[in-house]
C-alpha cells in the first residue's frame, strides 16, 4: 500500500524527504560508484517483480518485496527502493509525489533491516537460507506495515481507525510474502548462490566471459 | 461546550443513503477502468501513462515553459496544497488543477488512469473515516435506526473529502508536469537544479529496463500458462511464483552485466549526451511567480477560519 498525496501532514512529508534523502545518500556511498547504473537496472527487475499478483482466496495480493530487496542488495537496497518508488509515483501514480519521502522510508528501512538480518543469520545450507529468507520476507512486510500505520497515525486521532485497517490489510501479504521469499531464496541458493553473498555490487572479476 | 449533534434516521434509509451511492460510485469506477483500458490498449500491450521518450514539441504554455521553473513551481505548489486543512480551499485547488490540465492539453485517458490508481487508497479513507473518527463536541453524527455503533460522523466524512480533494488536485498536476516535456529533458532539468547527475541517469536506465523486464516476465508467464500452470490459493502456486521471481532475478541480473558491457563498449563514461537547454527567460519566471501566488492565496484562504 502506497501513501498518496494529501494524507500526511506537511511536516511529516518534508521530514520524510529529509530522512530518506539522507539515507539514499548513505546508501549510494556504500555502493561502488561505477555500479550505480547496474543498480538502476536491477531496480527495474524488482519493480517488475512487485507487479506480480498472487491469488489469496477471492482476492489477490501483490508482493512488495522489501525483504528480498534487502537480502539481495544489502546497503544498496535503500537507493533501489527509493528509485523504484520514484518511478512508480511518476509513471503509475502509485504513491504521491509529496509522500515519496515517507513511502521510501516505509519500504526502505525494512529493506535495510532485512538485509542485515539475512546476512547475519543466513547460515550455510540451502534449507537454512530459505528459512531465514522466509522469516526476513515476512519481517520486511510486517515492518513496512507498522511504519505505514505509524505514519498514518501522525495525522492525529482521526486517523487511528485508518491506520488500524491498513495494518490488518497487511496480514495476508505478510503470510504470502514470507512463503514466496522462502521459496525464492531457496531457488537462488540452488541456482545462483553468488547473488546471496556480500559484498553486494562489486566490480566484476575479469574471468566472467 | 456544545454537545455532539446527532441525527436519527430510520433504518430503511441506510441502504438508500449509503449503499446505493456507494455501489453507483464503485460501478462508475469499474466502468471508467474498462473504458480507459479499451481506449489505451487498442490490441497492443498496455503502456499507459508512460511519458514518451521522444515527444514532438507541444505548443501549450506548459510545453514552452522552462523545465526548471516547471519542476520547482509544481513541487512547491504541491506542498502548499498538502498543507491545506479545509475542504473549500482544497476544492478550489482541484479547480486550479483542472484549469492547468486544459491549458496543458493533457491526454484525458492518461489523467483518468492516474486518478484510478489512487482510488483504492483514497476510497479507504471514505469508508473508514466516517465510522472511526472520534466524536468531538460540535460534531454531527448520523445514526440509522438506533444502531449506535454504526454512527456516521460527518466530520470524518468531511476530513476524508478534504484528503481526497488534495490528492486529486496534486495527481491532476502530474501529467502537466511530466508529459509536457520528454523524460530526459525533465531529468536534465532536475540535474541543472543541483540534483546529482547520477539520479537522472538511474531513472532513465530503470525506466528503460522496466519495459524490457516486463516483456521478459510476460514471456515467462505465457510459457508457464502453456504448460498448464493456473494460479490458485495453494502452496504449489506460491512455489511456482517464487521460482518465477528467482528466474526473473537471475535473468535480469545477468542481463545487467551485459547491458553495462554494451554501454561501456559504446563509450559510456558516466554520462549520457545532454539535451539542448534553452536559457530561462523573464516570461518563465513570471509564470512561476503567478502560479505560486495562487498557491499562497489558497494557503492564506485556508488559514482564515471558515
Amino acid at each position: 500500500m502506497h501513501i498518496s498525496d494529501g494524507v500526511l501532514p506537511l511536516s511529516v512529508t518534508i521530514g520524510g524527504y529529509v530522512a530518506s534523502g539522507t539515507l539514499a545518500a548513505w546508501s549510494a556511498r556504500r555502493t561502488h560508484q561505477e555500479e550505480l547504473p547496474k543498480l538502476a537496472v536491477m531496480t527495474a527487475a524488482f519493480f517488475v517483480a512487485s507487479l506480480i499478483h498472487v491469488p489469496f482466496g477471492p482476492t489477490s495480493v501483490h508482493l512488495i518485496l522489501p525483504g528480498l530487496t534487502g537480502a539481495l542488495l544489502g546497503p544498496s537496497a535503500f537507493l533501489a527502493v527509493a528509485l523504484g518508488l520514484l518511478l512508480q509515483s511518476l509513471l503509475f501514480q502509485f504513491g504521491g509525489l509529496t509522500a515519496l519521502g515517507a513511502n521510501a522510508l516505509m519500504m526502505g528501512l525494512p529493506a535495510l533491516a532485512c538485509g542485515w538480518v539475512f546476512q547475519k543469520f543466513k547460515g550455510r545450507t540451502i534449507m537454512h537460507q530459505a528459512v531465514t529468507g522466509g522469516l526476513v520476507g515476512a519481517l520486511g512486510t510486517a515492518l513496512a506495515a507498522v511504519i505505514l500505520a505509524v505514519l498514518l497515525a501522525t495525522g492525529g486521532e482521526d486517523f487511528f481507525g485508518v491506520a488500524q485497517i491498513a495494518l490488518l490489510a497487511h496480514v495476508p501479504v505478510i503470510i504470502v510474502e514470507g512463503l514466496v521469499s522462502a521459496f525464492t531464496i531457496g531457488f537462488l541458493a540452488r541456482v545462483k548462490p553468488e547473488l546471496l553473498q556480500p559484498p553486494y555490487l562489486r566490480p566484476r572479476k575479469a574471468a566472467h566471459a | 461546550m456544545p454537545e455532539p449533534h446527532s441525527i436519527a434516521l430510520p433504518l430503511w434509509q441506510l441502504p438508500v443513503l449509503v449503499f446505493v451511492p456507494l455501489s453507483v460510485l464503485v460501478a462508475l469506477g469499474i466502468g471508467l477502468h474498462r473504458f480507459v483500458r479499451r481506449r489505451s490498449a487498442p490490441g497492443e500491450e498496455r503502456d499507459w501513462s508512460v511519458p514518451p521518450l521522444a515527444y514532438g514539441a507541444g505548443t501549450s504554455p506548459l510545453h514552452r515553459w522552462d523545465v526548471r521553473c516547471k519542476i520547482v513551481t509544481i513541487l512547491v505548489y504541491s506542498f502548499m496544497i498538502v498543507s491545506l486543512a479545509h475542504l473549500t480551499p482544497a476544492l478550489a485547488a482541484v479547480a486550479v488543477s483542472l484549469l492547468v490540465l486544459v491549458v496543458a492539453r493533457a491526454s484525458l485517458v492518461k489523467v483518468l488512469m492516474r486518478l484510478l490508481a489512487i482510488t483504492g487508497f483514497v476510497g479507504m479513507f471514505f469508508v473508514v473515516m466516517p465510522l472511526t473518527a472520534p466524536v468531538h463536541p460540535g460534531d454531527t453524527v448520523v445514526i440509522f435506526g438506533g444502531l449506535k455503533w454504526l454512527g456516521f460522523n460527518l466530520r470524518g466524512l468531511q476530513l476524508a473529502a478534504t484528503i481526497a480533494a488534495k490528492a486529486v488536485a496534486i495527481t491532476l498536476l502530474m501529467e502537466p508536469l511530466l508529459s509536457t516535456a520528454p523524460l530526459p529533458v525533465t531529468l536534465h532539468g532536475l540535474s541543472r537544479l543541483g540534483a546529482p547527475e547520477i539520479i537522472g541517469q538511474m531513472v532513465l536506465l530503470s525506466y528503460r529496463y522496466l519495459h524490457v523486464f516486463r516483456h521478459e516476465a510476460r514471456r515467462m508467464s505465457s510459457g508457464m500458462r502453456v504448460r498448464g500452470f493456473r494460479k490458485r490459493t495453494d502452496l504449489q502456486t506460491l512455489r511456482a511464483v517464487a521460482n518465477f521471481l528467482g528466474m526473473l532475478f537471475v535473468r535480469s541480473f545477468e542481463r545487467t552485466e551485459r547491458v553495462f558491457d554494451a554501454m561501456r563498449a559504446r563509450g559510456y563514461r558516466g554520462r549520457f549526451p545532454e539535451p539542448d537547454a534553452p536559457p530561462m527567460t523573464a516570461k518563465d519566471l513570471v509564470l512561476a511567480a503567478v502560479w505560486l501566488l495562487v498557491g499562497t492565496a489558497l494557503v492564506a484562504g485556508d488559514r482564515i477560519t471558515w
